[in-house]
């Protein structure tokens, strides 16, 4: 189950993925929401940085790079605030499952590795929901940076921690910056018992581990209406990622 | 010489070895009682006794000043989340604005800093351990002057200003669905909290039932004593030392 931060059991579940950039956990937790979704359960998603009315203030703030690592920490848990008094709590509340990309363990690994005080932006994050899994999906640091540098992507000034100052190099710094971070992942392990999934192994065993794990987990889990359309999701694996659009309420049985 | 002490952890990357020549002085109080107008006397009369002065105020960061206005417009934001974004806005301004400016020697006059945020989130409902954690990063001010006047006095205020607005009546989480009433019971609701913070955060009491005269002239006569001991600085060594603080607090940040 899910848990409030004074205790209190929420009836809908929450799983959650993290790792560094290149861990490949937004696949896993992918193939986890199409699989979810074709049982026929109610599953919300939520995505680091993506509140509606935040997430412009973040942008602004990278893009100008106004951002100090206290005031990069602070509109981070703003962002993810709203999200969860906004998308995540109700659905919890309502009984279904939530799906999030990225969660408090990010903050905890980043902020931290841009100087922040690792007490206190744990402190910061008190409001936050106690997942009912937290997936760390590991692998080495060349792996990742293999993974992510191949293709030479254009780095972006805190995606690549410049403003952590470790090189002046993107790419250099880049690597230093995913250390630091997987570091401090490693360390949150045994402190908030992560559920460690081997990055490096195929895809479709990772999924299998994932979905073993989270099987005991869906009794009673509130499943959607079923209906014509959601048939056809399951039956031909496609999301319906823009059946909403198109789709008036009355369809929906 | 604003002494270098915060509320909690100490604001990250922040540097002891330079001193704070200038003067933090918040004014605090509720809506209507008048800070934005004794600032704006305050000003003038530090100005003119040779200080350089800085003002700020909630909402006022070039981060998330625009953010939180424009969200609060759309009365779409939930309470965490409003706490959460004016801290943002707090640590901007604290870094960005603050900090520079007691450094280059400025007297830094803040309408509102972090107690009437505090303030808003405990009659909310709000953790108060919580609350306190976050604005940790905090500097603690020279001085806090609280402007208090009773529900009598504020109304009409509020009402030849600008009438009741969403967020000064607790609309947001309030029961009532009338104005009047919501304001009312906001507004007492605040003023028995900052009561009750008045001694935590050593408020220095300023009754604010006076007339706008005596009212800044209490002010000024606790006011002195602060500035006794400030060098007095032309406005172009203020501008150059205020561009060379934040200059200093650039480099740092992307050293």
């Amino acid at each position: 189950m899910a848990q409030l931060p004074d205790g209190r059991a929420l009836p809908g579940k929450l799983f959650i993925v993290e790792g560094i950039d290149g861990s490949g956990k937004s696949t896993q937790l992918d193939l986890l929401r199409k699989w979810l979704i074709g049982l026929g359960y109610c599953v919300a998603f939520s995505e680091w940085n993506s509140s509606a009315v935040v997430k412009a203030t973040t942008k602004k703030g990278k893009k100008k790079q106004m951002l100090t690592s206290t005031s990069f920490s602070l509109i981070h848990a703003a962002d993810l605030a709203d999200r969860l008094e906004r998308q995540v709590l109700p659905a919890l509340k309502a009984g279904a499952i939530v799906l999030a990309d990225r969660y408090v363990y990010t903050a905890f690994a980043r902020d931290v590795a841009r100087g922040v005080s690792p007490a206190w932006v744990r402190k910061l994050y008190a409001f936050a929901v106690k997942p009912t899994v937290a997936f760390y999906f590991r692998v080495p640091l060349e792996e990742s940076l293999r993974r992510i540098l191949d293709g030479r992507p254009t780095l972006k000034y805190y995606e690549a921690g410049l403003d952590v100052g470790l090189s002046e190099d993107p790419y250099e710094s880049f690597a230093l910056f995913q250390g630091r971070i997987l570091e401090e992942y490693e360390k949150m392990v045994d402190e908030f018992g992560l559920t460690v999934i081997d990055g490096t192994r195929r895809l479709v065993e990772q999924q299998e581990i994932v979905r073993q794990i989270i099987q005991p987990q869906l009794k009673g889990v509130l499943r959607a209406e079923p209906s014509a359309w959601r048939e056809v999701l399951a039956a031909e694996s496609v999301y319906g990622r823009y059946l909403e659009e198109v789709l008036p309420e009355r369809n929906e049985p | 010489m604003t002494k270098i002490h915060f509320y909690g952890d100490e604001l990250a990357g922040y540097t002891r070895k330079r001193p704070l020549p200038g003067r933090l002085i918040v004014l605090e109080g509720t809506d209507g009682v008048g800070r934005s107008t004794q600032i704006a006397l305050l000003r003038e009369w530090i100005e003119s006794k040779g200080y350089a002065v800085q003002s700020t105020g909630l909402k006022r960061s070039v981060l998330a000043g625009k953010g939180i206005k424009e969200a609060m417009r759309g009365h779409t934001l939930g309470i965490l989340t409003t706490n959460l974004f004016y801290a943002t806005d707090m640590v901007d301004r604290l870094e960005k604005i603050i900090l520079p400016a007691l450094r280059a020697g400025f007297v830094v006059l803040t309408d509102r800093y972090i107690y009437s945020i505090i303030a808003r989130a405990m009659v909310r409902g709000v953790d108060p351990g919580w609350i306190r954690d976050v604005f940790g990063f905090a500097l603690v001010p020279d001085a806090v002057f609280y402007l208090h006047a009773d529900l009598p006095h504020l109304i009409p205020r509020v009402l030849n200003a600008r009438g009741f607005d969403y967020w000064e009546s607790g609309m947001d989480f309030l029961p009532h669905r009338d104005y009047y009433e919501a304001f009312v019971e906001y507004q007492s609701r605040l003023l028995a909290q900052f009561e009750i913070m008045a001694e935590e955060y050593d408020f220095c009491r300023i009754d604010a039932t006076l007339s706008i005269r005596e009212v800044f002239q209490n002010l000024k006569a606790e006011m002195e004593d602060l500035l006794v001991g400030m060098r007095p600085i032309s406005p172009a060594e203020a501008e150059r030392e205020l561009a060379e603080a934040q200059a200093e607090q650039q480099a740092k940040r992307s050293r």
